[in-house]
């Protein structure tokens, strides 16, 4: 009996002390820092096996961020789980040292350490350093074009000028520090929030959410209540997964908007044969396919063209879809049945086979793909939103609205849509990642984007005859569609259990 | 102050995102850029990249229409809506006349541009009258005038064949790659000769439908191979494109004094054979000079059948006939030697010739009855052996062909509805197989995925070094060329001629491949669109298109898999002329051309 209660005893603290640490986000960041940079030490050391200096300096210095962060890890966990339940100072003044590892790409760390060393943490500072390190990761990536012969005319004006843009990041997290701790961000910060706006056009997301949510705080009136949108990004923001997969997805936004000023398009483009099948080197990081081409730089340019086709052929089939699906669920009966009867004709036709048929009418081009890969989404859409108005619309604000005398477009645009908007959004995040894989697909069948432009399918599709001698010219580009999806994927779980109302 | 700062920047960064760097070398005359479409069949996706960037370079703007295959390559072909096509033309007669006579004569069969010159039909008419030392000058001529001068054709390099087999199973002596003619499918052998009879060898092609089965109705690289196996001809070539009567329906051949006359001493030992509940059966009906003679008189004569694909190649052919008098063969002289034809055409046989007949059933070569046929040419042309050694000169059964093709007149054919000997579609369909086969093997049946044909059992029974090794053939259709390397790595396929040249390396990596590569006679170029009222009548556009082409980029593309070429003539002369590369000539040319437009 006594037994027992001891066996039960200790589960129920083994729970407590997993509760306690998975509310911890240094816990959570350090945990998957470790394993990461864990996975990148022995990939280094394995390459360093064939006989290579860097790959075994690279070894080194990462076998070291490992066992820096392992032996951090070990202290949160004793800590968090000790008696005061508190992260010891000495332990967070570790996490400097985990800083400076953004400098060699290790993503993982610099958060780790950026949550480490400041106890508290609000939304706005956290996405101030993801800010900072989508703009880092942009220099490094772009830095790699030192090693080629000539870079582009722009390359030291764009690099100038995202260094300028990194120092400001920088200052931005020293103004998020002074100003936005309490209730209510300072007035003095309003400035900063407008610049940070402003961010959207170099493709950084986290800096124009952090724009926003200082200017919506700010504006907000009863500062008893939070607002409701806020509280999802911060939900959003507790899953670090999906961090990490909203990182990499603004980090290749980014980098395509970057790629016109720092990368040279027509490495990417034009043949070299004196670089054929070259093997990946500092000049070519991901090597070079059959025609000379920088597989490297044809990738960046690629994440251009997959996330236009991506998120147009996505946001297109919603606006149509959406709008039939809230009509035909708000004036029911036989509205609804002629258009989801038609709607159901074209769900009937498999989606692949009628963009096929689409692109084979009007033949390949990026337009035409576009077309092709929405018009097979209608209808999910138009069901989703369809379902979701039916119960929006038989709640009394709507009847409200309606006996307030308001026409039937505004009750539709202004009170039903917003209300039935969540599920279409996670629809939407998850549906971005497939239109990726489908324009990959097309191209790989040569059906989709012209062969010789960058864009990932094709990519993929010029290293697929090399899978025996050239390995690389292939799993390069297999990566980057694998982690795209990934990441929108992750993102997208991460959002739905953020507009979750049962999760809140 | 810093806000101020900090505000400018991302203003200045969300500007500066519109430009755009390039840093070309532009060559020194200033032109405007020129669009160019080039069309060409997805199986040429590499050369048209190659030809996109070098032609963008040139400042150009390409435009790519690829067709997934052969057919609709041939209709966008003839519909005209392309600057310059993608092609290529194989020399499998060995022989020059034929490397430019079929795409480059005003009368062409494959002059698709359609390059109409007087002084091109000139020098080629020239050419094949002459002998191959004088022909030299005159080729080289026609070469740097068709292109050097005028630019009809842009070379862009000749290949090579690469034949591989798995050699475990195929006896390595018994696998030859000839130049020119297609492959000898009698000569191969397993190295366990027990399989012979019941293994079927495995061999692939990419076109699942063959244009035709008719030897003159077409001449392209659907049917080439299989007709070639099909019907017997009355010469052969080696495998190093030289004239002989191996594995052909004549012990010897002798050419009359003036070259216009050539003679040929048929064999009595060769049966058509045809289909017969799934397998090859024999006819009893002799190959003979009454065929020899239809079948050639056919091939020369334009209006023989609807669609008359190979005429050009047999027009100098005046008669051909059967010589029943013994005095002439002693009274005429050879050209060569001086001796008199009947000594000549004796060296190929081991008794007499006591007498010669026209009538197929009164041969007996065993008793000295021969039949011996005379070809006589419009013009003193040597030259005309190639083409008898030509698929297209394949002997085929009189009665057999005109059962079909008497339904119907030629003028009122109608290919949907009459069905004429060797249309693919019927012999398909199941419906008749109406082929008889004349040479080592017979075709049995096709499906969507191949055809089944079965070693000839009439055929050369008195010569066993020609007659079949192994029993069944199968030739299996793999559209893609990358597929058809797995399978044959995969073993499904036993001998293969790759057309990929990457993936050659792969392939010799395992010793149980063998991998044999030559020079063949098979030239790529471009042709452009000279039909009325394209841009491309100009020669100094077409100059231009010619000069920004670097051959040496299609070299290394297929690691030195292919050669440097200057025409379709280059591969069997040595004519000395060679394609220069200048991107600043290429400039000139075009603004002389737009100088000429504006």
């Amino acid at each position: 009996m006594a037994k027992e209660m001891s066996k039960n005893q200790s589960l129920y603290i083994k729970k407590v002390n997993k509760r306690k640490l998975s509310g911890s986000l240094e816990f959570t960041t350090s945990r998957l820092s470790w394993q990461i940079t864990l996975a990148f030490t022995l990939y280094f050391a394995y390459m360093a096996t064939k006989g290579s200096v860097i790959w075994a300096a690279a070894a080194g210095v990462y076998g070291l961020g490992f066992l820096m962060q392992y032996y951090i890890i070990k202290r949160i966990i004793k800590e968090v789980t000790g008696e005061s339940g508190e992260i010891s100072s000495t332990t967070r003044k570790m996490g400097w040292l985990l800083l400076p590892y953004i400098l060699i790409g290790d993503f993982f760390m610099f958060s780790a350490g950026c949550m480490l060393v400041k106890k508290e943490k609000n939304i706005e500072y956290q996405l101030s350093v993801y800010s900072l390190q989508v703009t880092i990761f942009i220099l490094i990536v772009s830095a790699l074009n030192l090693f080629k012969e000539e870079q582009s005319d722009t390359f030291w004006l764009g690099m100038g000028l995202y260094a300028l843009y990194a120092i400001f990041n920088v200052v931005i997290i020293g103004a998020v520090n002074k100003y936005t701790f309490s209730k209510k961000p300072d007035k003095k910060f309003m400035p900063f929030a407008v610049i940070c706006i402003l961010g959207i056009a170099l493709g950084n997301v986290f800096s124009f959410l952090l724009g926003i949510i200082a200017i919506g705080k700010y504006r907000n009136k009863n500062e008893e209540i939070s607002v409701n949108w806020i509280d999802v990004i911060r939900r959003l923001f507790k899953n670090y997964m999906a961090v990490v997969g909203m990182f990499i997805v603004i980090f290749l936004l980014s980098v395509s908007i970057a790629s016109s000023l720092t990368f040279d398009y027509d490495i990417a483009i034009s043949n070299n044969f004196m670089a054929r099948l070259a093997k990946p080197s500092l000049m070519y990081p991901f090597g070079c396919d059959e025609y000379g081409r920088c597989v490297f730089t044809r990738i960046i340019f690629g994440a251009r063209i997959s996330l236009i086709v991506g998120i147009v052929s996505t946001l297109a089939p919603i606006v149509a879809g959406g709008l039939l699906g809230a009509i035909a669920g708000y004036y029911g009966g036989k509205t609804d049945n002629i258009i989801m009867r038609l709607l159901d004709v074209l769900n009937a036709v498999p989606s692949i086979l009628l963009a096929i048929a689409i692109i084979a009418a009007f033949g390949t081009s990026t337009i035409n793909l576009i077309l092709a890969l929405s018009i097979g989404g209608i209808p999910g859409y138009a069901r989703t939103v369809r379902a979701q108005v039916m119960g929006v619309a038989n709640q009394e604000f709507v009847e409200a609205a309606k006996a307030c005398g308001a026409k039937d477009a505004t009750v539709i645009l202004r009170h039903i849509i917003p209300n039935s908007l969540a599920p279409v959004i996670v629809g939407a995040t998850m549906g971005i990642g497939s239109a990726v894989l489908s324009t990959s697909s097309f191209s790989y069948l040569g059906i989709g984007v012209p062969s010789h432009i960058p864009e990932w399918g094709n990519v993929l599709k010029a290293g697929s005859q090399f899978l025996e001698s050239n390995p690389y010219i292939a799993i390069f580009p297999g990566l980057a569609i694998i982690i795209i999806v990934l990441a929108f994927n992750y993102f997208g779980d991460g959002l739905r259990d953020a507009l979750d109302p049962k999760l809140k | 102050m810093k806000k101020l700062l900090a505000l400018a920047l991302s203003v200045v960064m969300a500007f500066s995102m519109v430009a755009c760097g390039s840093n070309d070398e532009k060559p020194k005359v200033e032109t405007k850029p020129e669009t160019i479409t080039i069309l060409g069949q997805s199986s040429g996706e590499a050369d048209l990249n190659i030809l996109r960037d070098q032609l963008t370079k040139a400042g150009y703007t390409v435009e790519i229409n690829m067709q997934p295959d052969y057919s609709s390559f041939q209709s966008a072909l003839s519909a005209g809506n392309y600057d310059l096509a993608l092609t290529g033309w194989t020399t499998v007669t060995g022989n020059v006349d034929y490397a430019v006579r079929g795409i480059f004569h005003s009368t062409g069969d494959y002059n698709n541009s359609p390059i109409v010159d007087e002084k091109i039909d000139e020098l080629v008419d020239k050419g094949a009258t002459e002998t191959a030392t004088q022909a030299v000058s005159t080729y080289s001529e026609l070469e740097s005038y068709l292109v050097g001068e005028k630019a009809y054709i842009v070379p862009l390099y000749s290949t090579m064949k690469n034949l591989a087999y798995n050699n475990q199973l195929v006896k390595s002596e018994s696998v030859s790659q000839p130049k020119s003619r297609p492959g000898r499918w009698e000569m191969f052998e397993y190295v366990d000769s027990k399989l012979n009879e019941t293994r079927p060898l495995v061999l692939t092609q990419s076109s699942s439908t063959p244009s035709t089965l008719d030897p003159i109705q077409a001449n392209d690289g659907t049917m080439n191979s299989l007709s070639g196996n099909m019907y017997i001809k009355i010469v052969n070539l080696t495998d190093d494109d030289q004239i002989t009567t191996d594995s052909s329906l004549s012990h010897s051949y002798a050419i009359a004094e003036g070259n216009n006359e050539y003679y040929f001493l048929l064999r009595d030992d060769v049966f058509f054979s045809k289909a017969e509940n799934g397998h090859a059966a024999n006819t009893g009906v002799m190959v003979g000079g009454e065929d020899v003679v239809y079948s050639l008189e056919r091939a020369c004569n334009k209006d023989s059948v609807a669609s008359h694909k190979t005429y050009t190649l047999h027009n100098h052919m005046q008669t051909i006939e059967m010589v029943t008098d013994l005095n002439e063969l002693n009274t005429v002289k050879d050209s060569d030697t001086g001796a008199t034809i009947l000594d000549t055409l004796k060296k190929g046989i081991d008794g007499e010739i006591t007498a010669l007949t026209n009538k197929d059933e009164n041969v007996d070569n065993a008793n000295g009855t021969y039949q011996v046929i005379k070809v006589t040419t419009t013009q003193p042309f040597p030259q005309v052996l190639n083409y008898l050694a030509h698929q297209s000169a394949g002997i085929l059964n009189k009665e057999q062909v005109e059962a079909y093709n008497s339904k119907f007149s030629v003028e009122s054919y109608d290919p949907t509805k009459d069905v004429c000997y060797g249309d693919f579609a019927a012999v398909k369909s199941g419906d008749s197989n109406m082929l008889w086969c004349s040479g080592p093997y017979q075709f049995i049946s096709v499906d969507d995925y191949g055809i089944k044909f079965e070693a000839n059992p009439g055929y050369m029974a008195d010569e066993k070094e020609f007659t079949s090794k192994i029993n069944n053939i199968y030739m299996k259709f793999i559209k893609d060329a990358s597929a058809a390397n797995s399978a044959f790595r995969a073993g499904e396929i036993d001998v293969i001629s790759i057309t990929k040249t990457s993936d050659i390396p792969t392939i010799e990596q395992d010793s149980k491949f063998t991998v044999m590569s030559r020079p063949s006679n098979g030239v790529t170029y471009c042709t452009f669109n000279l039909k009325e009222g394209s841009k491309f009548n100009n020669v100094d556009l077409r100059l231009s298109v010619l000069h920004a082409i670097n051959q040496e980029e299609f070299v290394a593309f297929n690691d030195g898999y292919v050669m440097p070429v200057y025409s379709t003539v280059g591969t069997i002369l040595e004519t000395g002329n060679k394609h220069v590369f200048d991107l600043n000539k290429s400039a000139e040319h075009l603004a002389a051309y737009q100088a000429t437009v504006a």
